[in-house]
């Protein structure tokens, strides 16, 4: 039972299956498309004239015949009629035989059938004759009736015959009435075998059976091959173009006549050539602008250099000079720092603009290279007597990423927060999960507005232009974070709320599958975290000399 | 002894600057602000340390750097207004030892250049073993099977950092701060270039290391004695 229930489920699937790749099919090709409506229409119209035809064939094929058979029946119930009156029998038994035997002999001769019965009308009189199996169960009532009540008329109906094997086919009967001399009414029945009419029909109803299905096929066959002229070239310049948008731009369609798709052909090599020629006029200006910044950058940094060498060495020796002298070393040496930083700060914004940038990515643990920065800042941060703590659930495996540009983002991150953070502790939190990983700075301080938080990103701009900045900041750094993140195919978001603080949190994919918006570290600061006031320990590389973890404590961590 | 040190740099502004601050520290300052005559130059004063310029007029610093590199290990320090990668790891790798970009601050070039002219520390007259090299430390020499292999004091010391501890997987920071003498996080390119030019000399096969292997995620670490 189960088998049969399984056999059926799958034969239903399969159905379903096929019908649902058919179904594809119909979407995605243009040839099978027009060839089922084409062989649709085809067999429609095909059919339709078969079956005319057919009609036609057995109506003519039958009228014909019938019209054969009664003209037959007609002249053969004459020339007996004549023969029986012209007969001189006086009621000799004998003679009426003989002469019944004669007219019989008449009858089969002229009317072409072997088939018929002389039946008396008044059953006392004397009986007639039958012949070729003639049977009078045959011949129906109202027949019957209209051949007795009736003598001028020749009366006919359609039967059904029966062979001397048993089967049955189609047949006509003709009846009329015979006057026979000395012996009264009598009813010739002629009965007309129309079996090779039958055969005859079968044979054109097959034929044009047969001949309607070769049509359709062959129409198909056409269709489809006639098709294929006209799809392959445009399938050609589909994939032409799809290889087009993929980035090689030295396709082109073959060009042939004159046609719609040589029109369609020239087009598209005109629209190659156009995008080909922009593409590379970009990348010229592309390169001019990336070999601009880099002259540019040369130019500036040598004299900067020994501008640079020159305060140092001023401020180095500024206790040898007096008050004012020494001041104004002071302000020189510190000035041309902000100057440097921000000379290089423009150059990596104008990298990023002329889309010149690269990645140089290794394999490295964030937790590992943010637990690092962390401590390298925690002097910083000693100086505005803030607390900087370290969190790390996840984010323990090397992911690729390219260390400079992620420390230079937490650098970043974490002395805006110190700068902003009016002293409370700031969490640092790397977390991860399977698509990304993730570090999170929150600061408890001052925090902004919505739309503060919305421009914080913007080149230049401060959320409180009369604030000075504590820590050297250019007013780029975030763009450059910002810049940074998304070469990564990362992401960097803000949270912030005035007076609870502000939360970025740095997003980087695992791996090559782009982010999806959500993030292992929330945005929205949970609460819990924050509160946790305990430096984790710090965080086991395999390699690290003094530590070998025990199991227990490997498996706490991960 | 006071060392020598040569400054090649087209902008004479710049390089009287160095060379103060140079003389500050107790170095003897020689200098050169033409590329073509900057090998002559070196041939003839023998600086223990060569500060190059990438940017001459004459012969470009890559170049330069070539030539002296076929004659000799001393330690190169490129300057360069270029941070570009590209710029930076062809320096490397045509033999610098270290780079700096423009504007440097000046202590840290005297430190790094103290770093190079520090010499090695004897630490035992033995005879490492990796790979299947020996190295001699006292004597400066590698050989394979008795055929020497010439590499520069700071390649040497690389591979010396991985053979005195067969074991030790070494983090790129931790080789920056042993070889190179850096206590802070400082470009691991340096690292990485420097590890290929060695493969490039010691290895039998460079695309799969036997003597310098690498620990993914991590670093490198010295490969087995055979």
């Amino acid at each position: 039972m189960t088998n049969t229930v399984a056999l059926a489920n799958a034969a239903v699937r399969g159905v379903r299956g096929s019908g649902h790749r058919a179904a594809q099919l119909w979407r995605q090709s243009l040839r099978f498309r027009t060839l089922v409506i084409a062989l649709a229409l085809t067999s429609v119209a095909v059919l339709v004239t078969c079956v005319a035809m057919a009609l036609a064939v057995q109506n003519n094929l039958w009228d014909s015949r019938k019209d054969q058979a009664l003209k037959d029946a007609q002249r053969a119930t004459n020339s007996a009629q004549l023969l029986l009156d012209s007969a001189d029998t006086q009621g000799n038994r004998t003679a009426q035989i003989g002469l019944m035997r004669e007219v019989s002999g008449q009858v089969q001769l002229v009317s072409a059938s072997r088939v018929f019965g002389v039946i008396p009308i008044d059953p006392q009189a004397p009986p007639g004759l039958t012949a070729g199996g003639f049977s009078q169960e045959v011949v129906s009532d109202p027949l019957k009736q209209r051949v007795e009540k009736d003598a001028t008329k020749q009366w006919w109906q359609p039967v059904a015959l029966q062979d001397a094997d048993g089967s049955t086919h189609a047949g006509l009967l003709v009846g009329r009435q015979l006057n026979v001399p000395g012996a009264g009414a009598y009813a010739l029945y002629i009965a007309y075998d129309l079996a090779d009419t039958e055969q005859t029909l079968v044979l054109v109803q097959s034929s044009l059976w047969i001949a309607g299905i070769v049509l359709v096929a062959l129409i198909g066959v056409i269709a489809w091959f006639s098709l294929r002229t006209v799809v392959h070239p445009i399938t050609e310049a589909a994939e032409s173009s799809a290889r087009f948008a993929g980035g090689d731009f030295d396709v082109r369609l073959p060009v042939r006549g004159q046609d719609e798709l040589a029109v369609l052909g020239r087009s598209f090599n005109a629209m190659a050539d156009s995008i080909e020629a922009q593409i590379k006029e970009l990348g010229e200006l592309s390169l001019v602008q990336q070999r601009f910044v880099s002259d540019v950058s040369h130019e500036l940094r040598t004299p900067l250099t020994t501008i640079r060498l020159a305060a140092e060495m001023l401020n180095d020796r500024r206790d040898e000079f007096d008050p004012t002298t020494a001041r104004t070393a002071e302000l020189l040496q510190t000035q041309v720092h902000r100057f440097d930083t921000l000379l290089a700060d423009l150059l990596e914004i104008s990298r990023y603009d002329a889309g010149s940038v690269q990645l140089e990515t290794e394999a490295i643990s964030l937790a590992h290279l943010a637990e690092d920065l962390v401590d390298d800042m925690r002097p910083l941060a000693a100086t505005h007597d803030t607390e900087l703590r370290f969190v790390a659930p996840g984010g323990h495996t090397p992911v690729d990423l390219d260390p400079r540009r992620v420390r230079r983002i937490l650098r970043n991150l974490i002395g805006n927060a110190i700068e902003h953070g009016e002293g409370r502790p700031i969490v640092i939190t790397v977390d991860s999960s399977q698509n990304a990983v993730a570090v999170g700075v929150r600061d408890r301080g001052m925090g902004m507005t919505a739309e503060d938080a919305e421009r914080v990103f913007d080149r230049f701009w401060r959320a409180d232009p009369s604030r000075t900045r504590t820590i050297g900041g250019t007013g780029l750094g975030l763009s450059i974070a910002l810049g940074d993140a998304r070469l990564h195919r990362g992401s960097l978001a803000v949270w912030s709320r005035p007076g609870e603080g502000t939360n970025f949190v740095l997003t980087l994919p695992r791996g090559a599958r782009p982010l999806d918006g959500t993030s292992p570290v929330p945005l929205e600061p949970v609460e819990a975290i924050a509160e946790i006031g305990v430096n984790t320990a710090p965080i086991v590389q395999p390699g690290d000399q003094a530590h070998v973890a025990s199991p227990t404590e490997e498996e706490e961590k991960s | 002894m006071t060392s020598r040190i040569l400054v090649v740099d087209d902008d004479t502004a710049l390089a009287e600057m160095i060379g103060i601050v140079l003389r500050t520290e107790g170095f003897e300052p020689v200098f050169c602000a033409d590329g073509a005559k900057a090998v002559d130059e070196w041939r003839t004063q023998r600086p223990d340390l060569v500060l190059l310029d990438l940017m001459l007029p004459g012969m470009d610093g890559i170049e330069i750097c070539t030539r002296i590199r076929a004659e000799s290990g001393v330690p190169v320090i490129m300057l360069t207004a270029r941070g570009d990668t590209a710029d930076v790891v062809r320096g490397l790798e045509v033999g610098a030892d270290d780079y700096m970009v423009k504007p440097f601050n000046p202590k840290e070039l005297v430190a790094r250049i103290r770093t190079r002219l520090r010499p090695t520390p004897q630490s035992t007259s033995e005879v490492l073993r990796i790979g299947d090299l020996t190295i001699d430390v006292d004597a400066h020499e590698v050989r394979r099977s008795s055929t020497p292999i010439a590499l520069t004091p700071l390649e040497f010391q690389l591979l010396v950092a991985l053979a005195s501890k067969p074991q030790q997987v070494f983090s790129r920071e931790m080789l920056l701060e042993q070889v190179w003498g850096y206590h802070y996080k400082a470009d691991t390119r340096l690292v990485n270039v420097h590890v290929q030019r060695l493969r490039a000399k010691v290895e039998l096969d460079p695309d799969n290391p036997r003597i310098v292997t690498t620990v993914r995620g991590v670093g490198y670490r010295a490969g087995s004695v055979v």
